[in-house]
């Protein structure tokens, strides 16, 4: 067991790099200047309040009094991308992911900002999957080719095509605009935001939407994979034997048949909550959601460097580690994984 | 404001993804609440124990400190802060003295003395001395300042450009601002590298404000919960609570007029829709309004008369701001280095149809590069700033004859996508193919887009210029003269001319004559159109029926001393 | 998975009803034919084939027809735009009109090419960077095979939106840009795809017999691996065509699709956010003919699957 996990552990190290080269790569050759953007880029800074920015973040060479270092045609030189990546890691390791360009907060205070919301949003989805999954696929496999195992058939096929921002701005138009109509202002539902000190809803009526958008094609997946399990259960050997023994029917689901199925759904719920800590931009985009994803997204296309590195590099690793946690877990649930089988999934 | 809108640009954010996001994200309907809230707004629940509070709703600000206040939102909340040396009344259109009584500006325009008002306090009682206003310039520009140590460089640093030892400071060389002396503790003077009779409008800036000796001492805890000179103070005990609210009380040592308001609660809000919610739930008095609900909002709230005041009469504001959407010509290249070819675009674009269509009548259609409000602006200052189609095509068949329904000419219009460019870039593209122009959009991200200004990789592109200060300059030196080549004129253009009637402008302590000097030169640019405006913004403010009266000036800046409240 | 990556949908939807298949070995010389037999008898695979080809022939021939009928699809008119803006659905525009009183059922016909030619032409170029990586992985193993897996594993690590994302800043808007970006980033599930179905034939006695006689490595993949392997990646494809269509549409929601005034069914959802109160037909129509052909796509490739008898290997 305990070798099984290093080996796991010690298969970060290349996935860590890889995604941190990537990501140093990505910085350098995709177009748009950051410094020249810190304030909006719409109006010029002043060439020397711009190079006090570079050198601030050691984008450009300094000497021992803090100026910077120039070339023979009197600009400044670049600190060369090796030391840059260097650096980067260096700190990295030591729990500092810089500053961010825009917002001149340490990227480690935006994250932990941000990472709550995206945690209780990835909770309340998570929830809603497990039980609607769950419960949808378990209802589908018994009553097989009944008008219910058809809805739900239809419905996970449904669900699995639809774009998941097209379906947060359809709930909103019911829930939000429509509801209101109808109740004559009565009732509705929040459709932005995360609550907070002055909002005029209390804060839990706010996850309803987003975590009903986050979890909806997820929720297919597990009802999916719920079905076909509990069948494929059900066809085995000692569930015939059960039955042949003269158990009832709910009695072999919920004693035998269903122990066993449960196991590929709740690792794929896990793996999907890993997926969801990843932050979910659409789902935050429609429902303006302080969370994790958007504020990537809107680093990337504002060239906040330190943001898109820091936070991706910690999305990466919480995502490997949730998978490892849900892949242990799923070797002590069923004992027929060996532990250092040759295994694609990651 | 160092910054344009963000309408203009991408989702600065963080920034003011408030009004970036706005037409981006959704202009949804608000909503009533579902159930009763049992606690008011965290602001309305300390105005009713400490008297009247004004609640103002805000995007997170970038910063209220004064050394790098750029967007309005910072500006709005520093500006209550800290009172500057000069401030333009756009009512009488007059700039008048405000930390100071008087000041004199010498024959050349490079050396002006500022004489402050006695017996001025900071809210920490500290005396108001012009080794203050010093201080609070040269923070703004060295990078050895406590505060740009702490909390990086200023982008705002521009303001100061034009004075004698600017550059020493800003390279980190010298530690003194050489342009900077203070005679006596009321004397302050200022000296210019160059001339410029507009400096003392420069000093109208909320950044140029004077700060005490603790900035320096703790900059950090300076920089979360500010000491200025002006009517309103940090509320004592708190600080700016990053995403949520920033609360402010009445100073009563302040020199000039005492506010009428206990205190004003900005509550931070993050978009523009869930911030109107709120405002029609009651938790605020003061609030931006989505697009989508104008129609609404004008009907219920009533349009103010002159667009910047709030009575009982009129509570949402229309009034025109100081910022210019338009059009900027790449004149180094073909097409577009073809003034015939640049007025048969102008006059082809159907302005009023953006405006109302889209914008339902908030923004309107500009006739030139300086919008209404400036000192100088004039009705229809540029002629082919205009949409005539026939006129269009004159201009166009002097460049390429029509010839079937094209003229063969191809252009690439370059913007970005976000925003909510894109509708109206799809509408000048429509107006362009009706005559026989083929258009191809280019739509990199922002940030790579001022690339492609930069390197002049384009051929006509989007942009928008919000003043920072109300006179002509601000609009004219940057945009057009060669001076500002390769900084915010993106044009390419540079006409001797103009350079030589923007000078002379500079040197002209007269304010008429100089207006009058700065016309012949815009008079030039819009016979040249090197930039082609689109639009001037306009506000979209609305106060609650507790508003009796607040004005808010055409830079958005709230004169909330003055604001009246039912109580 | 939430916003999971096309490949990663295909690759789930595959997975999750299979019950009690058979190994896709010994097969029929008449597989395709069976297979055509099999897929004619299930009518949701057929409705969709329908749909699909529907949707395709609208796209192509909208030139013909749709632009004479309902105006052009892009541009707009300023002087008739005060009374032709924003109209709600009627006999002359059924779906309505944009804030630039553009017919959106004329710019829903034009964004289905838009839709269709990215989710074929990414597929594409995933499927075949996915097939040589995959066969190099699987069939020369060692070294190669820890490179490429490894290499899919970063690709896999990172969020998959903001990847394209970033490979779109990079490479600039475009069409073209859009397709090579999201089938460029599509290539590892195919490649494990493609290994894992290698490797499975690869233990095949005819495959050592080949060998022994002599045949050379490429010859091998192509006469013995690839027609083992083709049912598994048409069924693979098929579905990716369909994740593709769902990633650029998020693209283009995003403000990072093709260029406007081109019409992209994201594009026309994202436009249609800020007036989901006055307008919400802007942004229904758009949603619902993505959902429709996304779907089209999966039922197919579900009935493709069940027809080929395929077991998809965890993606």
């Amino acid at each position: 067991m305990g070798k099984y996990i290093l080996k796991r552990v010690l298969q970060f190290i290349p996935v860590f790099f890889g995604v941190t080269l990537i990501l140093f790569a990505l910085q350098n050759i995709v177009p748009g200047d950051p410094i020249k953007l810190i304030g909006g880029g719409g109006k010029a800074m002043t060439p020397e309040a711009e190079l006090n920015l570079r050198i601030r973040y050691n984008l450009v060479q300094v000497d021992e009094n803090g100026h910077a270092v120039l070339d023979e045609n009197g600009d400044p030189m670049p600190v060369p991308l090796m030391d840059q990546y260097v650096t980067y890691i260096t700190n990295l390791f030591q729990g500092d992911l810089g500053e961010s360009y825009q917002r001149k907060m340490p990227v480690t205070e935006i994250l932990a900002n941000k990472y709550p919301y995206t945690i209780k949003l990835a909770a309340c989805a998570i929830v809603l999957e497990a039980i609607m999954g769950i419960g949808a696929g378990i209802i589908s496999a018994v009553k097989r080719y009944s008008f219910w195992d058809i809805l739900v058939t239809l419905s996970t096929s449904v669900l699995v095509a639809v774009p998941a921002f097209w379906l947060g701005m359809l709930l909103q138009l019911i829930f939000g605009v429509w509801m209101k109509e109808w109740t004559g202002g009565a009732f509705s539902l929040p459709i932005s935001g995360a609550g907070g000190a002055a909002s005029q809803y209390q804060d839990w009526i706010h996850y309803i939407l987003p975590s009903i958008t986050l979890a909806s094609v997820s929720t297919a997946y597990a009802a999916r994979i719920m079905r076909s399990q509990l069948l494929d259960v059900m066809n085995q050997d000692y569930i015939r034997t059960a039955k042949a023994k003269g158990l009832s029917n709910r009695a072999i689901i919920w004693r035998h048949a269903l122990k066993n199925a449960l196991i590929p759904v709740v690792t794929y719920i896990g793996v999907d909550f890993g997926a969801m800590l990843a932050g979910a931009i659409l789902t935050e985009t429609v429902f303006n959601w302080p969370g994790v994803g958007y504020e990537i997204y809107r680093a990337i296309t504002q060239r906040d460097w330190p943001i898109v590195m820091g936070g991706v590099t910690v999305v990466v690793v919480v995502v490997m580690v949730i998978n490892l946690l849900v892949d242990i877990s799923y070797a002590f649930l069923d004992p027929r994984i060996r532990y250092g089988a040759p295994k694609d999934k990651s | 404001m160092a910054e344009m809108k963000n309408e203009f640009h991408q989702p600065v954010v963080g920034r003011r993804a408030f009004v970036g996001g706005t037409l981006a994200a959704s202009s949804l309907a608000f909503l009533a609440a579902c159930g009763k809230k049992d606690a008011p707004a965290a602001g309305s629940a300390d105005a009713a124990a400490e008297g009247v509070t004004l609640n103002f709703s805000i995007n997170n600000p970038v910063c209220i400190d004064p050394y790098n206040v750029q967007e309005d939102q910072g500006t709005q909340v520093e500006f209550q802060l800290f009172d500057s040396l000069m401030k333009y009344d756009f009512k009488a259109e007059d700039l008048k003295p405000l930390a100071c009584e008087s000041f004199e500006a010498s024959e050349d325009a490079t050396k002006f003395t500022f004489h402050l008002i006695e017996g001025a306090k900071f809210h920490n009682g500290d005396p108001v001395t012009s080794a203050d206003f010093k201080r609070g310039w040269t923070r703004l520009v060295s990078p050895k300042s406590a505060i740009q140590v702490d909390r990086g460089p200023s982008q705002i640093a521009y303001h100061l450009s034009q004075v004698k030892g600017y550059d020493e400071l800003a390279a980190g060389d010298a530690d003194d601002f050489a342009g900077l002396s203070c005679p006596d503790d009321l004397t302050f003077v200022v000296e210019l590298s160059a001339a410029y009779a507009d400096f003392p409008y420069v000093c109208s800036h909320p950044a140029l404000a004077p700060v005490p000796a603790a900035a320096d001492e703790d900059a950090n805890a300076f920089y979360l919960a500010p000491i200025g000179n002006g009517a309103f103070m940090m509320k004592p005990g708190t600080k700016w609570e990053d995403g949520q609210y920033i609360d402010l009380v009445r100073f009563d040592d302040y020199y000039g007029d005492k506010a009428v308001v206990d205190g004003i609660h900005f509550g931070i809000q993050k978009d523009i829709e869930t911030s109107y919610k709120e405002f029609q739930a009651g938790n605020f008095d003061v609030a931006d309004v989505p697009t989508a609900q104008i129609d609404a909002c004008k009907a219920e709230a009533g349009e103010s008369k002159d667009g910047y005041t709030m009575s009982e009469g009129g509570r949402m504001l229309l009034g025109s701001e100081p910022s210019t959407y338009y059009l900027v010509c790449n004149t180094t290249v073909e097409p577009f280095n073809n003034a015939d070819f640049r007025k048969g675009v102008s006059m082809a674009i159907n302005r009023e149809a953006i405006c109302k269509s889209i914008f339902k009548g908030t923004r309107t259609p500009a006739d030139g590069i300086v919008p209404p409000g400036m000192d100088g602006y004039r009705e229809g200052a540029w002629e082919f700033a205009a949409y005539d189609v026939d006129k269009a095509n004159e201009f166009l068949d002097k460049v390429a004859p029509m010839n079937g329904d094209s003229r063969g000419i191809e252009m690439v219009l370059s913007y970005n996508q976000d925003g909510g460019h894109k509708e109206i870039m799809e509408s000048v593209i429509g107006d362009l193919a009706r005559v026989g122009i083929t258009v191809t959009s280019d739509t990199p991200e922002w940030s790579a887009l001022l690339s492609k200004y930069d390197n002049m990789d384009f051929q006509i592109g989007r942009l928008g210029w919000v003043a920072d200060y109300p006179i002509m300059d601000n609009f004219l030196y940057p945009l057009f003269h060669s001076d500002s080549l390769g900084g915010d004129n993106k044009s390419g253009y540079s006409n001797p001319e103009v350079d030589k009637l923007i000078e002379e402008a500079r040197t002209i302590v007269d304010d008429t004559q100089r207006v009058a000097k700065m016309q012949e030169a815009d008079a030039i640019i819009g016979a040249d159109l090197p930039v082609i405006p689109l639009m001037f913004y306009t506000h979209t403010l609305v106060g609650s029926s507790r508003v009796k009266n607040l004005y808010i000036d055409p830079q958005k800046k709230a004169y909330l001393a003055r604001a009246e409240l039912t109580a | 998975m939430l916003e999971p990556s096309p490949t990663q949908r295909a690759g789930m939807a595959a997975t999750a009803d299979t019950k009690g298949v058979k190994k896709p070995e010994e097969k029929s010389r008449t597989l395709w034919g069976d297979a055509f037999k099999r897929l004619r008898k299930n009518k949701l695979a057929v409705f969709a084939v329908i749909w699909i080809i529907f949707i395709a022939l609208v796209a192509i021939t909208a030139d013909l027809w749709a632009e004479p009928w309902l105006g052009s699809p892009t541009a707009s008119d300023s002087v008739a735009m005060a009374t032709t803006s924003l109209l709600p659905p009627s006999a002359e525009h059924p779906f309505g009109t944009d804030p630039l009183g553009r017919d959106i059922l004329v710019r829903v016909i034009y964004g289905a090419r838009v839709s269709l030619s990215v989710g074929i032409m990414a597929t594409a170029i995933s499927t075949a960077i996915g097939l040589v990586l995959g066969a190099v992985a699987a069939f020369y193993g060692g070294i190669w095979d820890t490179i490429i897996m490894r290499l899919a594993d970063v690709f896999l690590a990172f969020p998959y939106i903001l990847f394209v994302v970033a490979m779109i800043a990079v490479i600039g808007q475009s069409l073209t840009n859009v397709f090579i970006a999201i089938g460029i980033l599509g290539w590892p599930s195919i490649a494990r795809v493609f290994r894992s179905a290698i490797l499975t034939v690869k233990e095949n006695d005819y495959v050592d017999a080949a060998r022994a006689m002599g045949a050379s490595d490429a010859r091998i993949i192509a006469r013995h691996i690839f027609p083992n392997s083709v049912a598994s990646i048409v069924v693979y494809a098929t579905m990716n065509i369909g994740g593709a269509i769902l990633t650029e549409s998020s693209l283009s929601f995003l403000g990072m699709g093709v260029v406007p005034p081109t019409p992209s069914w994201g594009s026309m959802i994202q436009a249609g956010q800020a007036y989901l109160q006055t307008a919400p037909w802007m942004m229904i129509m758009p949603g619902l003919a993505i959902l429709s052909t996304v779907l089209a796509f999966t039922l197919l490739g579900d009935g493709l699957r069940d027809a080929l008898d395929v077991k998809m290997k965890d993606a």
